[in-house]
């Protein structure tokens, strides 16, 4: 079945003429815009609900971060301006983190009792791993931080979650504020030509595929030998394959834009995200068995066979160089 | 009639012969890793006119290589995170060792031989600790283990030896990442990256670092000219539309010197310099962005381009006295007599110091 998809993939792009270039404002106003409108909104929302109930198991504050983080998701593959400027992207999403800098710098605050977090300039100093929304993580679902000192742990949620409010509405004030009129208009320092910008939006593409094969799903599955489903992402809120599925969705929605409307390509994109979703396995806890393990395996294969067909094909009929050595160099 | 090459590979099969040269393996003075067009991986000597005088099978996709100075032997490495490397006959094509990386390292893909040819040194990533190694290898003892110490930072990439055939330095690239989350970069909000200089014991002697405002520019490929200049090539981890320069000089104990980079040459490359070389006299460098097609020369003493030329997919460049040599994905080997193979060049093209 992969082979057969790749094989469909290939043969169409393959026989398709020359595609047109891509139409940068209507990916701008469709794509990117909206995700980011989104996020700002939810993180204000979510900013609300901490400073109106800080208590973590509060049900309304719990919904609230679930829809800001949905968010987050959607727009995860679009790093680059405004959500790498004061690095705001990694400010709000600080994963993977293999030597678990955030519930350790979390502990040291709270065992210090660090008043930084009582002001949002202060707190915004601090160590990234303790901002965004893996952090806010750990204070909302992880019992270590649920049972801690509560009046500690509230200043801290909503210094966490303020903080990603901000994140979210600087990233969105700069696209709206200039950063969409470079990528639509074009001839500008930032994106002097057409494949420039373009350039920029399938990279995020493929960026987008490779996080979600390497970290989403590399992290979880480790070895035969050590498997990982701890390091999986976001399982204490047991987010980890929502977000495997929100990322191939928004992925899928890029390429299209790309691709110009390349039914084939979607239809590939679609196959995957079944696969996905035909997991059932919210938190990849099926990595420590054989007989689930090769499901996650394989969808992980999937996903790189996609991103190697869009890499040289796509990346072809955009008239962006790839190459033996352009593609993955090192 | 059997020529001096097959003679000599036969009598190293008996064990009879005197010890080979780089002469008997065709008299190569490069190393190039490649995909035939027949999907088999092969390790590839060229001669001074761009001609294959060997080509050797390999199991799987390599990335750069080392030349032992004085044996007509290569070490070619695995892409990473590759965890073995291949001690290759280069006249037999006999695979003489495989050396793999301890438990809890992963090899970057590079290797220098010290000047003597007795120890070989790898960059390694010692993952859990988010610390980089340099592996010793004994190559008069079949490529044993012989040690291993830090790189002086995270992310080791590119090794050289400098002329005096013991002090190494090394292209710390400051990027973290872990084998398990393939090639996620794990920190470059606070990523730095340096130039390390350290005895065949480990011994720090000196350290460059990136200026605060390049921090995000990686120190990937290293060069190194007869003087002990060290030319370093970057790769750039923050915007595209960014400019940073991404090449340099350093000298052990000197300040670092970076050319002002003109802003349309660093778009041009994408931010991105693949490989790098200095010509024999010191005085021009060669880099190379495949991402953007691009050959470079500069004036290795004002930072000023001598010559650009746009190549799809070109990666690989060495330096043939005073001259370039490049590779590319398409198969050619430019800045000689033009071929063009049916083999997709790999990364890097490396020059044998032993092979004249």
């Amino acid at each position: 079945m992969r082979a057969l998809g790749l094989a469909l993939i290939l043969c169409v792009l393959g026989n398709t003429a020359w595609a047109d270039t891509p139409d940068l404002g209507g990916i701008v106003d469709h794509h990117i815009l909206p995700g980011y409108r989104a996020l700002a909104e939810d993180a204000a929302a979510l900013d609300d609900a901490a400073q109106a109930d800080c208590a973590p198991n509060n049900e309304a504050l719990r919904a609230a971060y679930g829809q800001a983080f949905d968010a987050w998701i959607a727009v995860s593959h679009l790093r680059f301006g405004p959500s790498e400027k004061l690095d705001r992207a990694f400010a709000l999403a600080f994963w993977p983190d293999p030597r678990s800098k955030t519930p350790k710098t979390l502990l040291a605050l709270l065992a210090a009792q660090d008043p930084v977090v009582a002001k949002i300039q202060t707190f915004r100093d601090v160590s990234i791993a303790v901002r965004g929304f893996y952090a806010l993580e750990f204070l909302l679902y992880d019992t270590q931080f649920v049972e801690a000192d509560e009046v500690y742990t509230c200043a801290l949620i909503r210094a966490i979650a303020a903080d990603i409010a901000l994140n979210a509405t600087g990233i969105l004030a700069d696209w709206e504020g200039g950063y969409a009129d470079l990528l639509r208009l074009l001839e500008n320092d930032i994106y002097r030509t057409e494949e420039e910008a373009t350039r920029q939006l399938f990279t995020a593409l493929l960026a987008g595929l490779e996080f979600t094969s390497d970290a989403r799903l590399g992290r979880p599955l480790g070895s035969f030998e050590r498997p990982r489903p701890k390091r999986a992402e976001a399982w204490r809120s047991g987010r980890s394959l929502r977000h495997v599925v929100m990322s191939l969705h928004a992925t899928r929605a890029l390429a299209y834009d790309l691709s110009r409307g390349d039914t084939a390509l979607d239809a590939a994109f679609t196959s995957v995200i079944a696969d996905a979703e035909a997991l059932e396995d919210p938190i990849f806890a099926g990595v420590s068995d054989p007989a689930s393990r090769f499901r996650v395996e394989a969808l992980k294969a999937r996903i790189d066979d996609l991103r190697n067909a869009l890499a040289e094909d796509l990346g072809l009929r955009l008239g962006i160089v790839a190459g033996f050595n352009s593609l993955d160099g090192d | 009639m059997p020529n001096r090459r097959d003679f000599v590979a036969g009598l190293l099969a008996t064990g009879l012969a005197p010890r080979a040269s780089w002469a008997d393996a065709g008299a190569p003075v490069l190393l190039a890793a490649g995909k035939r067009n027949d999907a088999n991986f092969v390790l590839c000597g060229l001669n001074a006119s761009g001609d294959i005088v060997f080509e050797q099978p390999l199991p799987g996709r390599g990335h750069a290589a080392a030349a032992h100075p004085k044996r007509p032997e290569a070490v070619v490495f695995a892409r990473r995170p590759g965890r073995f490397a291949l001690v290759m006959d280069c006249v037999t094509g006999a695979v003489l060792a495989r050396i793999d990386s301890p438990q809890g390292r992963h090899f970057y893909g590079h290797g220098t031989f010290s000047g003597d040819g007795r120890w070989l040194f790898t960059t390694e990533n010692d993952y859990d600790a988010a610390r980089g190694c340099v592996g010793v290898w004994d190559a008069g003892l079949g490529y044993r283990r012989a040690g291993e110490f830090a790189s002086g930072g995270v992310g080791p990439h590119d090794i050289r030896t400098l002329p005096d055939g013991e002090t190494l330095v090394v292209a710390n690239g400051g990027i973290e990442t872990h084998p398990e989350t393939g090639r996620t970069k794990l920190n470059l909000p606070d990523m730095r990256s340096n130039l390390s200089y350290l005895t065949p014991d480990g011994t720090v002697l000196a350290q460059a670092e990136m200026d605060a405002v390049w921090h995000r520019n990686s120190i990937r490929h290293l060069a190194v000219a007869r003087d002990g200049r060290v030319a370093f090539a970057t790769q750039w981890q923050g915007e595209i539309s960014d400019t940073p320069p991404l090449w340099g000089l350093h000298r052990m104990g000197g300040v670092r010197r970076l050319p002002n980079p003109r802003t349309d040459l660093s778009r041009d490359m994408v931010g991105y310099a693949g490989s790098i070389a200095i010509s024999a006299d010191g005085t021009r460098v060669a880099i190379t962005s495949p991402k953007g097609g691009q050959m470079h020369e500069y004036d290795a003493g004002q930072g000023t381009l001598l010559q650009r030329t746009h190549v799809p997919d070109v990666c690989g460049v060495a330096a043939l006295g005073d001259r370039f040599i490049w590779t590319t994905g398409g198969g050619q080997v430019l800045g000689t007599n033009l071929r063009t193979y049916p083999i997709q060049w790999d990364n890097h093209l490396i020059a044998i110091t032993g092979g004249i």
